[in-house]
């Protein structure tokens, strides 16, 4: 992800609509099976699922993978530092030595872990959050606006740098907290939208005078009729965040060892691919294959389930 | 409308404070010690460290210490470094640097990515079309790490058109390389944006009525739909300017170029708390000020919205 | 607009060395010992005149005893002279603005100092000048980085009192002005290396001016060295300087006036020098070492330097008692394929706690228990017990390669002695030095040393003093020490000094790694560049301008 824009949820990333201030118009029943339908058609999505799939087997069993393609016996020998492809060792070594193949395949892990943990983690904060704003108003609504404002308005990685340097005893789970907090505000807003929308429709109207209390309003009229977009822009997302995972590795202040991540590699290759390409190739590819899969799937799961970019 | 400007400033007021807060207590508030860091392995005598703990406020509690620096703010003293280098003056420097790149990037994204996207508007559906829908989508799923060094390699290094890194050679030379790879992401976006709000524009009912009275498609473009489907890219260039300007970290980082977002990086690895919330401070209202100016000029170029 | 191929320094310019070294004190450079002192001498002798350039990091400040920056002092070295200097071929000390530096009991010292010293505004150099300084230095209130230099002389702790008192005088009483060319100066005990220490830079004399406005002062510092300041200094642009028609001193500057060009990141100020806008840099970083060679062949020098890296073992960890648990961490590193695989063969590996370039080292000194040996290594490790619970390494995260050293290291740890529950602790140096200084490490940490004046004794007492990180006590090395630093025979001293490093390395409480060795590289415009590993770093006098 480029620093200035947050990964956070854009939700538009690539066929954006018109006027992003309009509350996204609520999508008829029947269309997830409308959007299926449609999804099915297209070859980009199956080739998506493919590489995304690939991708997840990689990180479920590595060591199937390494048993497969290389002679690694898991050892690093610095004597083999940075040698680049050979018979047996298709991706040749990394710096320290050890199979470039089996490093590269263990990196798929925390990426998809992350892309999958921070996605639902915002997911779950914007949706109750805006809820509760949408359907509230008032103090509520400007209380969790403002802090919508502080959260967009801090640049990503100044902020994610910040806070990753203040607590250096971070693992995977506190890495997926900060990304969450850095990129529930976008999908926040969208919710919030959505709910305002709906609360005034004429069912929810309806329920209200038969006397429904508020959180029933909420959770059986509002909810279900006003999540579908922010479920699409958080697909959308999830490219964005294992872009901004890597992104946060390179820079050196994401995870470390022993965990094994592209971001981290490609963090060493930077020193050396002038002399030694492959360092830099293998993870490059395999990062950017990811997030373009994910990116590809979410913009076509996003123009199934909205008629009016169609 | 004026009304409008200052009810969104004052908004702005509460944000401001809470993000310098909120990065002022994470700089500051853990334990470790800036000055100790400073020494590295060096013995630093405890009556120096005492008196350079009391020089930069570092004993105080917390909310003294923000109020301080929040007092100082308001006189326009951004604080000193640890170097006793007042932080106004380092952002001043730095900025220079950081908005050379930025505007060189946004001159990118608005030329290259709206010519793109008129293009691709134009041809839609044959193979310029295809070929910058899929040049775009590979562009903004590539993270701009990955891109600069791919630039840096064919463009620096084998085809030597440019410096590879560093400010040195001044504007142009040293900017242009890094300029095009920060502006990537947003000129691929810009494109893409333009490309979609000029298609369903030329589907509109007054460009059939002007097709049928026999006007030349590129006067149509230009005299009737460009100015409507700009709408959107230029609300989108509004807030780019301000994020481009707001800390180009990682492009900074892999070009050395000596800016604001380098700066930053760097200061907050040194626990540099002054340095850190002053630059904050100012990315911040830059960009909330960038954010400002584009509502203003939404109301401008469509005349529907109107603030009041 | 010029189209240098290079690799697109990719190193953070902040991260190296301008964190790490914020307060080195010897600025790189060259090893008079390596290849002889230099590596000038070839060109004859140079005409007079000219002026030249020298990359340089932002210093923080140019008054002497305000700074232990390196590139500080490289600048400082051209504005002032200070008591003594060392001699660029093997360190040992040479008058400069004394003429002498004597004591019979290597507690009260006389310094004699040249009459002729005058400062660059005209203001003479008495034995005043150098007390005014020194005090200043010492005086806690004043928060002066060279602060600790001055401990040793008598009534430093008046001065320095503990947290939230208030100081009993602001003058150190070991300092006596006896005449305008006599200072006296008594140590609260018995050092013999005190001489070795007056080449440092906070010991440079101080003029009036430096008082009245010290602010101003330090924009432009006012000194009594061959070059004088040519304008202010022009923060992160450039420190200019030109010859001081006053200087009556032994270092008659060459050249008419050198300035110094400041860069944010190092590999930019390369790719200058390699663009010619530059004429020399004495910190070309390890990773462009390939390059360098190739592109300025022997115009380019790696010369040994002082620094060192150790592994340093938190020994109030039980888990860390036992001396062979410790020689079997040692014993499982492979020092060589690190500097090779890192330092690109730059870096030497360690067999010793000091330097080669350290009067008293002896090659393999440390011996077997620095040798890479995985199976002994192994052996030794099940001897002691083996070890349990997670190992945590600490380093700080002013360098990438900190990183990848300790990746290697830990690899090594894990495969050799199957150690397999290896974790980093990597943090901001803010971090990291309080948990070290209160040793509440759980772990290894990365330990690196860079020498105030070159002896053994430096080290020794830097990194074991009875305060020392490891919580490593042993008294028997402590009055080693002492008897060093009380020996009025030179030889006798080092005996005890090696006697001490044989034990420390007997015990390993702190595992030797690696040497520092600085690359040079300058270009062909300019000659006689002699750089030495010691505190004067590149000799800003000799230095010759062809024109």
């Amino acid at each position: 992800m480029t620093s200035p824009h947050p990964p956070g949820p854009t939700g538009d990333l690539l066929l954006p609509a018109a006027d992003t201030d309009a509350p996204p118009q609520a999508p008829p029943a029947s269309l997830s099976r409308d959007a299926w339908q449609q999804l099915r058609a297209r070859p980009v999505v199956w080739a998506c699922l493919a590489v995304i799939a690939l991708i997840g087997l990689t990180a479920a069993a590595p060591g199937l993978f390494t048993a497969l393609f290389t002679d690694d016996d898991g050892r690093c020998e610095l004597a083999r530092s940075k040698l680049g492809p050979t018979t047996g060792h298709p991706f040749g070594y990394d710096l320290q030595g050890c199979d470039y193949l089996a490093q590269v395949v263990r990196g798929s892990r925390p990426s998809l872990l992350a892309g999958v943990a921070v996605t639902a983690g915002a997911l779950l904060v914007s949706v109750v959050l805006g809820l509760l704003a949408g359907f509230y108003g008032g103090w509520v609504d400007s209380l969790l606006s403002r802090a919508t404002e502080v959260a967009f308005g801090l640049p990503f990685v100044l902020g994610a740098t910040v806070i990753l340097v203040a607590f250096p005893r971070h693992g995977l789970g506190a890495m997926t907290l900060v990304l969450v907090a850095l990129g529930w505000s976008t999908m926040t807003r969208v919710m919030r939208s959505q709910v305002i929308a709906v609360k005034d429709a004429d069912y929810v109207r309806a329920a209200r005078m038969t006397g429904a209390r508020p959180s029933r309003l909420m959770l059986r009229h509002v909810l279900p009729n006003a999540v579908t977009p922010v479920v699409v822009v958080a697909m959308l997302n999830v490219g964005n965040v294992i872009s901004g995972e890597a992104t946060l590795d390179f820079l050196g202040v994401g995870l470390q060892y022993p965990a094994v991540s592209w971001g981290l590699q490609l963090n060493t290759a930077q020193s050396y691919f002038l002399d030694h390409p492959h360092l830099l190739a293998f993870p490059a590819l395999f990062l950017s294959a990811t997030v373009l899969s994910f990116i590809l799937l979410g913009d076509a799961v996003r123009d199934a389930y909205d008629p009016k970019l169609r | 409308m004026g009304r409008f400007v200052v009810r969104r400033l004052l908004h702005a007021i509460p944000v401001l404070l809470a993000t310098t807060f909120l990065i002022y207590a994470l700089v500051f508030v853990l334990p470790g010690d800036p000055i100790q860091g400073l020494a590295g392995d060096r013995p630093v005598p405890p009556s120096v460290l005492a008196e350079l703990h009391r020089r930069y406020h570092l004993d105080d509690p917390l909310v003294v210490q923000y109020a301080k620096y929040l007092g100082g703010l308001f006189t326009g003293d951004f604080g000193t470094t640890f170097r006793g280098q007042p932080v106004g003056d380092v952002i001043a420097q730095r900025w220079q640097v950081t908005v050379r790149l930025g505007l060189t990037a946004w001159f990118f994204e608005v030329v290259l990515g709206i010519a793109l996207g008129v293009w691709a508007g134009l041809r839609k559906g044959r193979w310029a079309d295809h070929l910058i829908l899929g040049a775009t989508t590979v562009v903004i799923a590539v993270p701009v790490y990955i891109v600069g060094y791919l630039a840096q390699l064919v463009l620096g290094v084998r085809l030597g058109w440019f410096p590879v890194s560093g400010g040195e050679a001044g504007w142009p030379a040293a900017y242009v390389l890094p300029g095009l790879v920060l502006a990537s992401f947003g000129l691929a976006y810009v494109a893409r944006l333009t490309r979609a709000s000029l298609v369903e524009n030329l589907r509109a009912d007054y460009v059939r009525t002007a097709d049928a009275k026999g006007l030349s498609r590129l006067r149509v473009v230009i005299g009737h739909t460009l100015r409507n489907s700009l709408i959107p890219v230029v609300t989108f260039l509004g807030v780019e300017l301000g994020s481009l300007m707001a800390g180009a970290i990682v492009t900074e980082y892999i070009f050395n170029l000596p800016g604001i977002g380098q700066q930053v990086f760097q200061s907050i690895q040194l626990r540099e708390g002054p340095t850190v919330v002053g630059i904050t401070t100012a990315l911040v209202l830059v960009f909330v000020l960038a954010n400002l100016a584009v509502d203003l000029l939404y109301g401008l170029l469509d005349p529907r919205i109107r603030h009041d | 607009m010029h189209t240098p191929r290079h690799r697109p320094s990719p190193a953070r310019p902040w991260s190296a060395p301008a964190v790490a070294t914020a307060l080195v004190l010897a600025l790189s450079a060259c090893g008079g010992t390596a290849d002889g002192g230099g590596n000038s001498a070839d060109q004859g002798p140079g005409t007079p005149g000219g002026t030249y350039t020298v990359a340089l990091t932002e210093p923080n400040h140019l008054t002497p005893g305000q700074t232990t920056d390196s590139y500080a002092i490289q600048v400082i070295e051209g504005l002032f002279d200070t008591p003594v200097t060392l001699d660029p071929k093997d360190g040992h000390v040479l008058p400069l603005a004394a003429v002498s530096v004597e004591s019979t009991d290597q507690r009260v010292w006389t310094v004699k100092l040249r009459p002729d010293g005058v400062f660059h505004n005209g203001e003479k150099v008495t034995a005043q000048s150098f007390a005014d300084a020194w005090n200043a230095a010492a005086y806690g209130p004043n928060g002066w980085e060279s602060n600790y230099y001055f401990a040793q002389i008598q009534g430093y702790a008046d001065l320095n009192p503990g947290k939230d008192q208030q100081p009993k005088a602001d003058k150190l009483s070991g300092l006596e002005v006896v005449d305008d060319t006599t200072l006296k100066v008594t140590l609260s005990s018995p050092f013999s290396q005190f001489p070795m220490m007056l080449a440092f830079t906070a010991f440079a004399p101080l003029p009036r001016a430096a008082f009245t406005d010290p602010k101003a002062f330090d924009a432009h510092p006012i000194g009594n060295g061959p070059f004088q300041m040519d304008g202010d200094w022009a923060h992160d642009q450039q420190i200019a300087l030109k010859k001081a028609p006053s200087y009556a001193g032994s270092r008659k500057p060459m050249a008419d006036g050198v300035t110094f060009k400041i860069f944010t990141s190092k590999d930019t100020a390369f790719t200058e020098l390699q663009a010619g806008n530059v004429d020399v840099m004495t910190t070309v970083p390890a990773a462009r070492a390939p390059e360098a060679k190739r592109s300025f062949g022997d115009r380019y020098s790696v010369r040994p330097s002082g620094t060192m890296d150790y592994l340093g073992l938190p020994l109030w960890d039980p888990r860390f008692k036992d001396p062979d648990l410790r020689r079997a961490l040692s014993m499982a590193i492979d020092r060589p394929g690190v500097t090779r695989a890192i330092y690109n063969g730059v870096f030497q590996p360690a067999d010793s706690i000091v330097a080669p370039m350290i009067p008293g080292h002896r090659d393999g000194a440390c011996g077997e228990a620095c040798t890479y040996d995985p199976a002994k290594a192994k052996a030794l490790f099940d001897k002691a017990g083996g070890f349990s619970g997670p190992l945590e390494l600490y380093f700080s995260n002013s360098d990438p390669t900190y990183e990848q050293w300790m990746t290697a290291v830990a690899n090594q740890l894990k495969q050799n002695l199957g150690i397999q529950d290896v974790t980093f602790k990597k943090m901001a140096s803010a971090d990291l030095g309080p948990i070290l200084n209160k040793r509440q490490g759980t772990g290894p940490y990365r330990q690196n040393w860079v020498i105030d004046y070159p002896s053994m004794q430096n080290y020794l007492d830097g990194l074991y003093n009875p305060d020392n990180r490891m919580g490593w006590s042993a008294p028997q090395f402590d009055a080693l020490v002492a008897r060093g630093n009380a020996a009025k025979d030179a030889a006798d001293g080092l005996a005890a000094y090696q006697q001490a490093e044989d034990l420390a390395l007997r015990e390993m409480p702190l595992i030797p790694l690696w040497n520092w060795q600085d690359q040079s590289a300058w270009s062909d415009k300019v000659g006689h560049v002699l750089i030495d590993p010691y505190v004067t770093g590149l000799h800003l006098d000799q230095v010759t301008v062809r024109h």
